[in-house]
This record gives structure tokens, C-alpha cells and sequence, in this order.
């Protein structure tokens, strides 16, 4: 191939990469340049060692980067299988797509566009022969009162098209992981089964500590450096005859923060908030005069003892009632709000640990109207992925209210406590 | 600097290090270009060891900065000798005619009264060094945003005497453990190498390089039982790279011709460093607990309590080659 089409190809090939989200510019095009110059452009797998070299930074982006390059730089035979390949499911999307608009076109009152139909015809046929019965109970309705059923009847068809459409990003996200640990952190926490817990744990154990020790860092630093605390120099450098030898720096006074946890633990949110009350409580200086409260339709606040042993969090929610049950969030901030003497004050930060699936919405939204009113800061770590916010609307409401943060991985939950730490 | 990558294969083959292709071009790709070399991986997978054999490849120092919580440029830069600075202001003070302020302020803050620090030294070396910051991930961020002009400009500024450009190029590694994710900004600065444990053959070609009186066969037992270790999920802290020359010498030391569970349990400190994973090995089966490659379970290992495995399937195995 010609040198100069080589050379275009590849800064195609890093604006591709651009567009993936690897953090790469003109600067590596540049570089990929100058190296290939250097190095030659023969071997496929020179070529790749070179430019993962300069274009992935990471190990995730390395995955990526592999991935990318494989489907970019294809040698023309498995060109032209790719091309038949995607001609064929081409072919099989498109006999999909109208077989979907034929059937949905004797049901007029779905109003099925474009979108709909593309979104029904991904459904796998049992869910479709589960829509169809569903629809064949209520043809008649819709058919004798339109206005009345129509867009329930829509309601239903959608929430099926995007529960497909979320499990395929998920699978998706599933694919890309290669390494053990890498994956552990990225992957969505309520996927972290039984047989990973411990390495899950010590893997929270070890950014704990890290966190621990880059606290540590930040108190010693502060007594030897900033500003001269003149007084103390002085009275220091009276050992030395007058002569100010040692310096002594001002110290910072610690900022203490005061922190209410309210952590959700009904069946589906149980292994997040072990896993974040973990992070929290292995903080020193976070979970220092710290309150931990439980909920489900229930509230009790923890006994602090019962927490120092995280290994046994599952059986002490089983003995408190609360596990197993469903999520009542506003009656459990009215119960915060209420406790005398106050929990909450100026000087507070309350933290809420849930998906934000609760009874009486409504109310909910209220009882945090109320909580923001009395607390510092309302921060919110929620374990359902940024990208599905939208469509639930408890999390749409609340997200409005408070500080929302997605924790839906180790990694967010990390990051997100790393900032709770150190301010 | 541009080296020939048949040249830096020869002298990493005579520093003993074991390498692959992908090393190899990463190296050659860094040095043409001038950029720092990030490499992450694992605890004990060789990563401080590419800055040690590329020193002696390039025939230069090797200056090394170890990163740790609280490090600052008084550690890694520079500092200024503020004792010596003091006696020096007395002792012109005492003097008939004492310098003026200018004067005073500009010999104090001259390089007689400079200590210079691993980064500072690199660059301010005549002659080209390789600077090796080893776990960048142990120091915090504000250090991360220190190493920024160095690693791109090649220059760093004291403020009492302005910008220190650098003499001569250093061959900058960083190396980190990925124990706190590094900033996007120190990231672009590098290229970037990520080494993995080796696969079996690696580990017996890095075996008999250290070690070569070792027997290929207790090689190949320990390359495979450390493979298999690294495999096993209950396994937490996993063996690096010097923990299997440690055990390998354990077992030389005590004169173990061959890899049998009687020895993997006298020796099992010096490869599994906490309890839980000792216990593993204790109460866990043989090295059957894998497939072979054909799909079939094997059957050729015998359990820690000796007795001879049966097979297993579909779940790996920490323990060793009868």
C-alpha cells in the first residue's frame, strides 16, 4: 500500500479512537507517525505494539484499543467476509423490520413510527408472543375507547423495548472484560456474584487504605509546609542560641465533618450498601462521628459496635427485620427528621445509600425537601447507571432535589467516597 | 535517541532480562520519541526491572526516585540547604563590611546552597541518565502535577532561580501498581506499557535465566503450580515473578529434586504470603482441579493429603505437580 495512504489511515485511525473515548490528539497522530516511520509498517503486529504504545494509556483503553484495531485494520479477505456478513444481517434486520411493521400495523392505535417498530423487532419472540397475548386482551378495549387505552397499552410495549434495549448495552459492557480486577471495578455491583465477594472486598480494602494513607499524607504535609507559625519558630529557635534553625510551620485545624448515612437495604440494594458502608467505615476520618441508619419499610439506626465487623452486615440486617422488605424513603428521612436531640443540622452531611425505588414517591420527594432543609448537604449515591436515569422517573425526581452521583461500579463508588474523604 | 531493537535485544539478553516482541518496539518507540515510559501491572511482574536493564543498556546511571505517601519537591526536586543558608547570613553579618541585601539574598539563593533531588539531577546531568519513578501511584496528585513540566518540557522552575532546562535528555519509567488510578494529564504525557504475569514458558525462560542450575523439570512444575495459583480466584494475594525465584531457591535449598505436595507444603511461605491463602492449599485438592487443554479433566496429580486425584472439572487449582 502507498505510504502517504498509510499515513491517513492511520490519523483516521486515532480519530477513530477519539471517538471511542481514548484520550487521544493531533499530538499522537503525530507520534504514531514519526514511529512508524522509524520502525516500518510491514509487520501488522509491530504496527499494533507501536500505536497501543502511543494512542492507549491504560489497560482498559489498551482492551479498546485492541478491539478498535482488529476491526479497523482487516486484511481484505476478512474484509470482504465482514462485508458479506454485515450484508446478511443487514438483510435479516431489515425482514425483521417489516415483518414487525406488518404486525403492528393492524394494532393502528400504537401509533407504531420508525423507532417503534426498530425497538419491537429486537425483542426476542417470547417476549413478542408475550406483548401479542397482552394485546389480544385488550383489543377490544383500546379499539371501543382508543383515548382511554392507548397509551397505556403503548406504555407497556415501551418499557419492553428499553429493558431490551438496556440489557444489550449491558452485554455489551460485559464483553469488553478481559482482566480480572479491571473487570471487578467496572462492572455493575449488583453483577459481583457470591464467588467474587472476597476479592471484591479486598480489593475495597486496598483503595481504602490508599485513601487512608493519601489523608495521612495531607495532615503531615500540613505541618511542614504553608504558612511560618512565627510563635512556635521562636520558642523553637531558643534551643538554638536565638538563631531560628528548625521552622515551624501553622498547622491546619482538621475539619470535622459529620456524617448520617442512610443506607437502603430491601433485597435488591443490600450488596451495594455493604459494599459502600465498607468504603465508609474503613474511612477513619469520615466515619468518625458518624450515625448509620437502615431502611426498608422500616427504620433502625445501627448499633456502632455492629458495624466493626463488615462480614456479618447480611445476618445483623436479617435480625433487625428490615431485610426482605420493600423501600418506604420518606417515612425513613420523617423518622431522621424527627430524632431528638436533631441529627441533622447545618453541619451535616446526610448521605443516602439507594436506587431510589420507593412506596409513595410523593411523599419521598417531600421528606427530602425537608432533610435538605436541615442538613449541610444531601449527597445521594445511587447504584443504577448514569445512562439509565432518564427513564426511571423516581431517580429523574430526586436527582433534581439532591447531589446525585452514580456508584453503579467499585470504581464510581470509589471515586465517590475518595471525594467524600478528602473534601 | 534512536537504538536498533536487534542491539537492545542483545544487551537485554545479556542483562538476563526476559523479554517479548511487544516490549521490545514499546522501548525502541519511547526512546525515538522522546516520552516518558508509563508501565503499569502488577506487584513483581518486572517493571522496575525495564528501568534497571535499560540503564545498562544505554550504558547510563540509573537515578532513582521511590515514590511515597506525602512526597514533595523538597524530596524530589530540589530543597535549599536552609541551615547552611542561616550560618552563612551569621557569619557575613559578623564581618566589617556586611554584603548588601541584593547581594546576600542573591549568594544564598545560589546553587552552593541548592540540594539537588532525584529529578533535578536527572536533568541537570551532562551526561544522559534513565530516571526511574517507581509506584508514581503512591504519591498524590499534587505530585503528579509537579512531574507535568518535567515530563513534557524537559525543564523545571525554581522560583529563586528561574527555569532549569535540561541538559542532557533522561529516559524517563514511571511504574505504578495501580493502587489509585493516575491523572489523564500525566497519562498523555507517556506511552504506555502494560505488563501482565507471564504465561508458563515466560516464567521457566525467566527461571533458568536467574537461576540455571535448576532442573527443567522443577522449572516447569513451579512455572505451572504459580500459573495455576495465579489462576485461582481464592487465591488473594497473588505470587509475583521474585516470589517463584524465592520458592524455586527454597526448593534448591532443601535439596527437593522434584515439586511434591510434601515440599509445596514445607515451602508454601515463600510463595503464598497470608494465611487464608496457605489454608487454601491445605484443604484444597491437588493440581487437578483443571482441564486440560483437550478438554479433559486431569487426572495425573495427587491432593496435599497425598492421595491421588480423581479429576476435576470446571474449576482451577492452587496446588502442584506430584
Amino acid at each position: 500500500m502507498d505510504h502517504d495512504l498509510y499515513l491517513s489511515r492511520i490519523a483516521e485511525f486515532v480519530r477513530l479512537l477519539s471517538q471511542e473515548g481514548l484520550s487521544v490528539g493531533t499530538k499522537e497522530a503525530e507520534d504514531a507517525c514519526r514511529a512508524l516511520e522509524l520502525t516500518g509498517f510491514t509487520e501488522r503486529e509491530s504496527v499494533k505494539a507501536v500505536l497501543r504504545t502511543i494512542c492507549a494509556k491504560s489497560q482498559a483503553e489498551c482492551s479498546a484499543f485492541d478491539r478498535l484495531f482488529d476491526a479497523f485494520f482487516v486484511s481484505s479477505e476478512q474484509k470482504l467476509a465482514n462485508l458479506k456478513k454485515a450484508m446478511e444481517d443487514q438483510q435479516e434486520l431489515e425482514k425483521r423490520r417489516a415483518e414487525a411493521a406488518e404486525e403492528l400495523k393492524k394494532h393502528s392505535f400504537l401509533n407504531a413510527d420508525d423507532d417503534f417498530i426498530g425497538g419491537y423487532a429486537a425483542l426476542p419472540e417470547e417476549e413478542k408472543d408475550r406483548l401479542r397475548k397482552f394485546i389480544n386482551k385488550f383489543r377490544d378495549n383500546a379499539e371501543r375507547n382508543p383515548k382511554l387505552y392507548e397509551g397505556f397499552i403503548r406504555s407497556v410495549f415501551m418499557k419492553s423495548i428499553m429493558e431490551q434495549q438496556l440489557m444489550m448495552e449491558d452485554a455489551d459492557l460485559g464483553v469488553q472484560e478481559t482482566d480480572p480486577d479491571l473487570g471487578l471495578l467496572f462492572r455493575d455491583i449488583s453483577q459481583i456474584n457470591d464467588a467474587e465477594m472476597p476479592r471484591a472486598v479486598a480489593m475495597i480494602q486496598r483503595i481504602s487504605r490508599q485513601i487512608n494513607g493519601e489523608l495521612s499524607a495531607r495532615k503531615n504535609k500540613s505541618s511542614s509546609a504553608g504558612a511560618l507559625d512565627i510563635k512556635r519558630t521562636i520558642r523553637k529557635g531558643l534551643e538554638t542560641g536565638g538563631s531560628l534553625i528548625r521552622l515551624k510551620y501553622k498547622r491546619k485545624r482538621p475539619k470535622h465533618r459529620r456524617l448520617v448515612l442512610l443506607c437502603d437495604v430491601s433485597g435488591s440494594m443490600i450488596q451495594f450498601s455493604e459494599f459502600a458502608l465498607r468504603f465508609i467505615k474503613s474511612m477513619s476520618d469520615v466515619s468518625e462521628s458518624s450515625r448509620v441508619f437502615l431502611f426498608s419499610e422500616e427504620t433502625a439506626e445501627v448499633d456502632p459496635f455492629a458495624l466493626q465487623d463488615m462480614d456479618q452486615f447480611v445476618s445483623y440486617v436479617r435480625r433487625t427485620g428490615l431485610y426482605g422488605k420493600g423501600t418506604d424513603l420518606g417515612s425513613a428521612l420523617d423518622r431522621i427528621c424527627a430524632v431528638k436531640p436533631p441529627v441533622l443540622d447545618q453541619k451535616t452531611t446526610l448521605l443516602i445509600i439507594s436506587d431510589a425505588k420507593t412506596v409513595r414517591l410523593e411523599d419521598a420527594q417531600k421528606s427530602v425537601i425537608r432533610a435538605a432543609s436541615l442538613a449541610g448537604e444531601i449527597i445521594w449515591m445511587n447504584p443504577i447507571p448514569q445512562r439509565k436515569w432518564e427513564h426511571l422517573r423516581s431517580v429523574r425526581t430526586m436527582s433534581v432535589l439532591c447531589k446525585m452521583v452514580p456508584c453503579s461500579t467499585l470504581s464510581e463508588l470509589a471515586r465517590e467516597c475518595r471525594k467524600l474523604a478528602l473534601g | 535517541m534512536i537504538i536498533d531493537p536487534k542491539e537492545l535485544k542483545q544487551k537485554l539478553d545479556e542483562a538476563g532480562y526476559i523479554y517479548d516482541e511487544t516490549l521490545i518496539t514499546t522501548l525502541v518507540v519511547s526512546l525515538a520519541l522522546g516520552r516518558p515510559l508509563l508501565i503499569e501491572g502488577a506487584a513483581g511482574v518486572g517493571k522496575t526491572e525495564v528501568a534497571k536493564v535499560m540503564a545498562y543498556a544505554l550504558g547510563r546511571e540509573l537515578v532513582r526516585l521511590q515514590c511515597y505517601e506525602g512526597l514533595d519537591e523538597s524530596k524530589s526536586i530540589y530543597e535549599w540547604n536552609y541551615q547552611k543558608q542561616l550560618l552563612s547570613i551569621q557569619v557575613g553579618m559578623g564581618q566589617s563590611q556586611p554584603q548588601s541585601k541584593t547581594e546576600l539574598t542573591k549568594s544564598v539563593f545560589s546553587e552552593e546552597y541548592l540540594l539537588e533531588r532525584p529529578l533535578l539531577k536527572s536533568i541537570r546531568s551532562e551526561k544522559p541518565v534513565v530516571l526511574l519513578i517507581d509506584e508514581i501511584d503512591k504519591a498524590d496528585e499534587e505530585f503528579e502535577a509537579f512531574l507535568l513540566e518535567m515530563l513534557s518540557e524537559l525543564q523545571l522552575t525554581i522560583p529563586e532561580i528561574g527555569t532549569v532546562k535540561a541538559k542532557s535528555t533522561p529516559f524517563v519509567v514511571l511504574t505504578s501498581n495501580r493502587t489509585r488510578p493516575l491523572s489523564e494529564a500525566l497519562r498523555r504525557r507517556c506511552a504506555y506499557l502494560f505488563i501482565n504475569y507471564p504465561d508458563i514458558e515466560k516464567e521457566v525462560a525467566i527461571i533458568k535465566a536467574k537461576m540455571p542450575n535448576v532442573s527443567d523439570r522443577l522449572a516447569l512444575a513451579v512455572a505451572q503450580a504459580v500459573h495455576d495459583l495465579r489462576e485461582n480466584d481464592n487465591i488473594m494475594k497473588k505470587p509475583s515473578i521474585a516470589e517463584t525465584l524465592d520458592w524455586i531457591a527454597a526448593l534448591e535449598a532443601l535439596g527437593v529434586p522434584d515439586l511434591t505436595p510434601e515440599a509445596a507444603g514445607l515451602t508454601a511461605g515463600f510463595i503464598l504470603k497470608n494465611e487464608e491463602d496457605i489454608a487454601q492449599l491445605d484443604t484444597g485438592c491437588g493440581c487437578a482441579g483443571h482441564t486440560h487443554a483437550d478438554g479433559t479433566p486431569c487426572e495425573g496429580h495427587v491432593h496435599a493429603d497425598g492421595t491421588p486425584c480423581e479429576g476435576h472439572d470446571g474449576h482451577h487449582c492452587h496446588h502442584h505437580h506430584n
